[in-house]
């Protein structure tokens, strides 16, 4: 490893020079070397960076030696439906392809916009490759819409995938992505650039052991009249960030923004988003709903961003609930709405607290036992988040209720 | 078949702890319905919340059994097994969680609890038309979340309807007439009175009188100041509506 090479990182831990030299033992590429520095400019994200105060990769990335974790099932998988998969070993795709949908795997890398934004982005980016495709394109056309999942899992030390979607004009994309963690580090970056009048329906389950650290990162650009629908389910790891990126780029874009997370003891789930409303007359529905037990942290971090000029007549409404199961369960909630246009119509709220005890003690007089009693509740408290999810919503749920009869 | 002997019961905590019961005793034979009248802040309530194990009330002396054996040692869920049902005076509204899931889930839970089978889903939902029916309750009503948007009618007749179909042995019905207009309680009433039974035994919780003529007591309790002064035949409520309040609490000083 040159000296120049160990010197991106400034006071660099374990983990994070074994993250330079992943790098260095990669192709060399002008485009790899800048997406790096935008992740070495930060290094592991941590406490002392903005926006990554309660979510510190630094302090829980201690070493990147593969957890021995056994492989865990995948709700989302489907049969009949085309399923790309990143493991650290290797990437496969079917033989065939739905109509409507184009892959090409490419061994060099892709430069990303607003890498230094993104820092685990920038990394899953520049790590990408080797034994998987540099940069996977996925091409949309329009017609019938297509359907496609996803699997990120271990066994392994890092996985690094990156997938660049382009959604034609009229296109039409159901996706889906199961996070199975299995690594030491798991980094994907999933982009989306939607063109006028695409439809996007994302669904993002995500899962992980105590000893992993995942960041998901989804970078989605919506041009005229696209629309998305965006559903996560976090079980969260040691650590692991969900977050999205979102930018009206032309007016009538809408998204919806759903998002659940459940975190037990010794595991925290990271949602964060950012909406940028760049174009007049966009839409925003967010609703973000958690719960954590004993030990457990959850954090939410939303920003909507409405430019004076560009961000005229924006109708956006952020929400976020959190329910505290247990003693000793945290949740960090940082909701912000920075707003500089005057016509525009944005609310937000932000609640975290406990089960209602009235509403315990009515279900308990009927014959429901304390621990069953919580778990409806509380599935009931998040139901509202995963009722996007359309065909997966069921499976979804059926993961929650596991969850909850467990941490029960 | 209920028996409640000198039960005596805070609520508060430390130097704030305050006597709610005081030496409360009163027994219920099976197959009677008894009324417990008394002004507001006499304790009525909170008797239906010591009696089901609500939080926040603690018994600091004497007992309370259900057919012999001690309900006050029992978590609530418990207590609701050994057939111990409690109509809200406020029932609370449970968003997400529809009515037929709830009662199915919770009747299946108090078989569970005695060792009995599950109902089958058909059994259920035949039994739960019955009763709407009888009640007068839109079917639709049951799909939607537990009395999420429900009026306070609706809410009371949604209480009958759970005692319908869970079958408790001993009812504790407490205000399930404020609210109703007459239609209402006598369609409440009519419920209630089908449950009669000589194996089953109910305390009927109100202010008024109104309630029972619907519901004929065998015996009437007056309760002041946490405990029973004053126990007497249905003339007891006619003489208390007539007279108020102050007259009987008056007498037993």
């Amino acid at each position: 490893m040159s000296t120049a090479l160990k010197d991106l990182i400034g006071n660099p831990t374990i983990a994070e020079l074994e993250l330079v030299a992943r790098f260095a033992a990669l192709k060399a590429d002008a485009r790899r070397l800048r997406l790096f520095e935008a992740f070495a400019q930060t290094g592991l994200p941590g406490r002392r960076i903005e926006g990554w105060r309660w979510t510190d990769f630094k302090a829980a990335v201690t070493s990147l030696d593969a957890p021995t974790t056994a492989p865990v099932r995948d709700p989302l998988a489907r049969d009949g439906v085309a399923t790309l998969r990143f493991t650290p070993a290797r990437y496969t795709a079917p033989a065939s392809l739905p109509a409507g949908l184009r892959l090409l795997a490419k061994d060099e890398v892709q430069a990303m916009g607003g890498a230094e934004d993104a820092p685990l982005g920038a990394l899953a980016a520049a790590l990408s490759g080797g034994k998987t495709p540099g940069t996977l394109l996925v091409e949309v056309g329009a017609g019938a819409p297509a359907h496609l999942h996803m699997v990120f899992e271990g066994p392994g030390a890092i996985n690094a995938a990156r997938v660049v979607f382009l959604l034609r004009p009229g296109a039409e994309l159901h996706v889906s992505e199961s996070h199975l963690g299995g690594a030491a580090l798991s980094a994907a970056l999933v982009e989306f650039t939607l063109n006028k009048g695409a439809r996007l329906h994302r669904t993002v389950y995500q899962i992980g052991g105590a000893s992993e650290a995942q960041a998901v990162t989804a970078i989605i650009e919506q041009d005229a009249d696209a629309e998305s629908f965006l559903t996560t389910l976090a079980l969260g790891a040691r650590i692991a960030r969900l977050e999205t990126r979102l930018v009206h780029c032309e007016t009538g874009s809408k998204a919806t923004i759903n998002a659940a997370y459940l975190a037990g003891a010794g595991l925290q789930a990271d949602i964060t988003t950012h909406v940028r409303h760049g174009a007049p007359s966009c839409v925003t529905r967010q609703l973000t709903k958690g719960a954590v037990l004993d030990g457990g942290r959850g954090v939410f971090q939303g920003k909507f961003h409405v430019p004076r000029t560009s961000g005229q007549q924006t109708d956006a409404s952020m929400q976020h609930n959190a329910l505290l199961l247990e003693e000793g369960a945290e949740v960090f909630a940082r909701p912000e709405l920075e707003i500089l246009a005057d016509d525009v119509q944005c609310a937000h709220g932000n609640t975290s607290g406990a089960l209602d005890a009235a509403q315990l003690f009515y279900l308990r007089q009927r014959g429901i036992p304390l621990t069953q009693a919580r778990a409806m509740l509380t599935e009931a408290f998040i139901a509202q988040a995963l009722e996007g999810a359309g065909e997966l919503e069921d499976a979804l749920r059926a993961e929650a209720q596991a969850w909850l009869n467990h941490a029960a | 078949m209920l028996k409640i002997e000198n039960l005596t019961a805070t609520v508060g905590e430390g130097e704030d702890a305050k006597t709610i019961l005081n030496a409360l005793s009163l027994a219920v034979p099976a197959g009677e319905v008894h009324a417990i009248m008394g002004p507001n802040g006499a304790g009525k309530s909170t008797l239906s919340y010591v009696l089901t194990g609500r939080e926040g009330y603690a018994v600091t002396g004497g007992s309370a059994t259900l057919n012999g054996a001690d309900i006050l040692a029992l978590e609530p869920e418990a207590r609701a097994a050994a057939g111990l049902f409690l109509s809200f005076q406020y029932p609370v509204e449970i968003p997400g969680v529809p009515v037929m899931t709830f009662v199915r889930t919770a009747m299946n839970a108090q078989r569970k609890a005695r060792g009995e089978t599950e109902i089958s889903a058909p059994d259920f939902i035949k039994k739960s038309r019955e009763i709407a029916r009888v009640l007068s309750l839109d079917p639709e009503m049951l799909k939607r979340p537990v009395n999420v948007g429900f009026s306070g009618g609706e809410k009371k007749r949604l209480e009958i309807y759970q005692m319908m179909m869970l079958e408790p042995r001993f009812m504790v019905l407490d205000e399930t007439d404020s609210g109703l207009d007459i239609d209402a309680l006598r369609t409440v009433a009519e419920g209630v009175n089908a449950l009669r039974a000589p194996d089953r035994g109910m305390l009927v919780i109100t202010h008024y009188q109104r309630l029972l003529d619907y519901i004929k007591p065998d015996k009437v309790h007056v309760l002041a100041r946490g405990r029973i002064i004053r126990t007497g035949g249905p003339e007891l409520a006619h003489r208390l509506e007539a007279e108020g309040y102050d007259g009987v609490l008056a007498e037993a000083v």
